[in-house]
């Protein structure tokens, strides 16, 4: 195995493409919460995409955040989130300068995850193993990180 | 009935000619009958704590005193799926420590993030250079998929387990535990480290990173701390396992096995392309953006000895040859069924890149593999190359060891016999001498009959007289690959 390399890639188009986009009047709420953090520096990046669509970088996200990073754990919440299915994709930014570092080929050197904990197999996982359902009124999702 | 004389009722070479591939099959199966060489391949389920090994002739030598690292896979079943190939298995350091004429072995699992996942799996999920990725396989680095099993390197006082799609994972030389990935800048993190360093006599040490048409160029000083990291560009995406340096250039041989994509298994991304012939890339340690380049005919190769420059001009480097990726693809995948198809041995030959730009390659014909040097000669004028010799066209692996005089184009070579799977002989130098070969080889066996591991030591200038001393273990490991001694 000698290259990630559309893993960063992913990460890289991600975010340069985020758009925020709040829903309009719902009854959705989502509780985002980071865990198992192994380095308490720099900050959690993310966007929450609603579509495959955005997952793959070819339409604006819900949300993008960052999230300094003082814990084991950090948390966030969404209101007013159309119901609907969601994904995460998310990087420790451990360094702080916005960026996901990657290694001179480009494999990604910062923690990195996607919301179902899913597992990519030599880039980023499908949107279908990433996708998690928000339902109207409160909702939780936990990703690992690190 | 052993081989020799299987074939000899045959007709020997003659017959073997002609026969079809299910008859050279059958041949190979039966003859192999007395010869249960698939014992050095089983799994190994546990580590093995140092245990003194019986002596069984002979008596070491006087000022033969160190620990001999040895690195190679050592575990390749689990219940849920298994390796497809022989080299996915798990890293399985092994050290043979000899003190005042006694031996001990030991052998301890590499800690890596591969086996933790396949072993919580129960299955070989993890893909590898041979075996494909299973459900649950967990791959977000080159790290997670570091077998960390082809060699071993001494680095400031800790051992570097080596793979080479993957970052060094260090040891503690004293008890083989695990220290964890080596990351030796963070922006490098997982920025794959090649299993055969090359190391300047009493100087820094070079490696290789490949991706593709690109490599990363490490330099380590003495101590094993970076000194610098550089990119170079390469002529072809080869496959690339090894390479060679004189004392002031490193030599890339990029053969035509490219890669033209990604997927699992990782063999499987490239193809065999002769057209293209071989390309040889010399580019000063100096100054990396002052390069050459030589062609070779389509070649394959695992490994080459160190290179040399003569004084007008001319860089000679030493490989053993194949004619295709053969092993890579197919056979090391068969060991793992229990089966060995009959392949052409790869070739000692010698390299020279003229200074008019010519490349020309002389083959010796003698059946070789796993060449190694006395370690103080690298880089510079040598005449010497050892290698595991003796090929056996129906069972894997070697059955001698062998030095080669590049001079006088004679071999000084000992058979341990049919039933031995001789592995790499390491170079020891005696602490008093300074000539090259004034020393001894010291090299493991797998002894299929005995269903043992031993170990043998050579004088180095003597070999066709046979060990010096043989030592026996309780026990038989799994072949290794590649070795390292560390002097007491």
């Amino acid at each position: 195995m000698k290259s990630l390399p559309t893993l960063a890639a992913a990460f890289i188009l991600g975010f340069a493409g985020a758009a925020a986009q709040a829903g309009a009047a719902s009854a959705a709420d989502l509780t985002l919460a980071f865990k198992g953090l192994q380095k308490q520096t720099g900050a959690i990046l993310f966007v929450l995409v609603n579509s495959e669509a955005a997952y793959d970088d070819k339409a604006p996200a819900v949300a993008q955040d960052m999230l300094a990073v003082s814990g084991s754990a950090v948390t966030t919440r969404f209101a007013d989130l159309a119901p609907g299915r969601y994904a995460i994709k998310a990087f420790h930014d451990l360094d702080g300068d916005g960026k996901m570092a990657t290694n001179p080929f480009g494999m990604p050197t910062e923690p990195f995850a996607f919301s179902n904990n899913a597992e990519g197999m030599m880039g980023p996982p499908k949107w279908e193993a990433a996708a998690f359902e928000v339902k109207a009124g409160a909702n939780v999702h936990a990703i690992d990180i690190d | 009935m052993d081989r020799r004389h299987f074939l000899r009722a045959l007709g020997g070479a003659t017959v073997t000619a002609v026969l079809t591939p299910e008859v050279a099959q059958a041949a190979a199966q039966m003859s192999q009958a007395g010869i249960d060489w698939q014992a050095a391949f089983a799994d190994l389920e546990a580590d093995v704590p140092r245990t003194a090994m019986k002596r069984l002739h002979g008596r070491a030598p006087e000022g033969l005193a160190g620990s001999l690292y040895r690195n190679g896979p050592g575990k390749f079943r689990r219940p849920g799926g298994s390796v497809e190939h022989w080299f996915d298995g798990d890293g399985l350091m092994r050290a043979f420590r000899v003190e005042g004429g006694a031996a001990t072995m030991e052998a301890r699992f590499i800690d890596t993030p591969k086996r933790r996942a396949d072993a919580a799996a129960d299955a070989v999920v993890t893909p590898g250079f041979g075996t494909p990725a299973r459900p649950g396989a967990r791959v977000r680095n080159n790290d997670d998929v570091n077998a960390a099993n082809i060699s071993v390197m001494p680095a400031g006082g800790e051992l570097w387990a080596l793979w080479e799609g993957g970052s060094p994972i260090a040891l503690d030389p004293a008890d083989l535990s695990t220290r964890g990935v080596k990351t030796l800048r963070p922006d490098l993190a997982h920025v794959p480290f090649l299993a055969h360093p090359r190391r300047e006599p009493g100087g820094d040490t070079w490696s290789l990173g490949v991706n593709g048409k690109q490599a990363l160029v490490w330099r380590l000083g003495p101590d094993g701390a970076l000194k610098s990291a550089e990119m170079l560009d390469l002529p072809a995406a080869s496959y690339v396992h090894d390479f060679s340096a004189t004392a002031t250039h490193l030599i890339l041989v990029l053969q035509p096995w490219i890669q033209d994509r990604l997927v699992t298994p990782f063999n499987q991304s490239f193809s065999w392309r002769p057209e293209l012939g071989t390309k040889v890339l010399v580019v000063e340690k100096a100054d990396l953006s002052r390069r050459r380049i030589y062609e070779l005919p389509p070649m394959f190769a695992f490994h080459y000895g160190a290179a040399w420059e003569e004084r007008d001009g001319t860089i000679r480097f030493d490989g053993c040859f194949s004619p295709d990726p053969s092993f890579a693809t197919e056979n090391g995948k068969a060991l793992m069924q229990g089966a060995w198809t009959r392949q052409e041995a790869a070739k000692l030959g010698l390299v020279a890149l003229h200074p008019d730009g010519r490349a020309t390659l002389d083959p010796t014909g003698l059946a070789a593999e796993f060449p190694r040097i006395d370690g103080r000669f690298a880089g510079h004028a040598r005449r010497y190359t050892i290698h595991a010799a003796g090929a056996s066209p129906n069972a894997p692996l070697y059955r001698g060891v062998a030095t080669h005089d590049w001079k006088t184009g004679r071999s000084d070579a000992f058979d341990l016999g049919a039933h031995q799977l001789m592995e790499e002989a390491v170079f020891v130098a005696r602490p008093d001498g300074s000539a090259e070969l004034d020393g001894w080889l010291l090299a493991p066996s797998v002894n299929t009959r005995a269903k043992a591991t031993e170990l043998h030591v050579f004088d180095a200038r003597r070999i066709a007289e046979g060990p010096l001393c043989t030592w026996r273990a309780d026990r038989v490991l799994p072949v290794s690959l590649h070795g390292t001694f560390v002097k007491a």
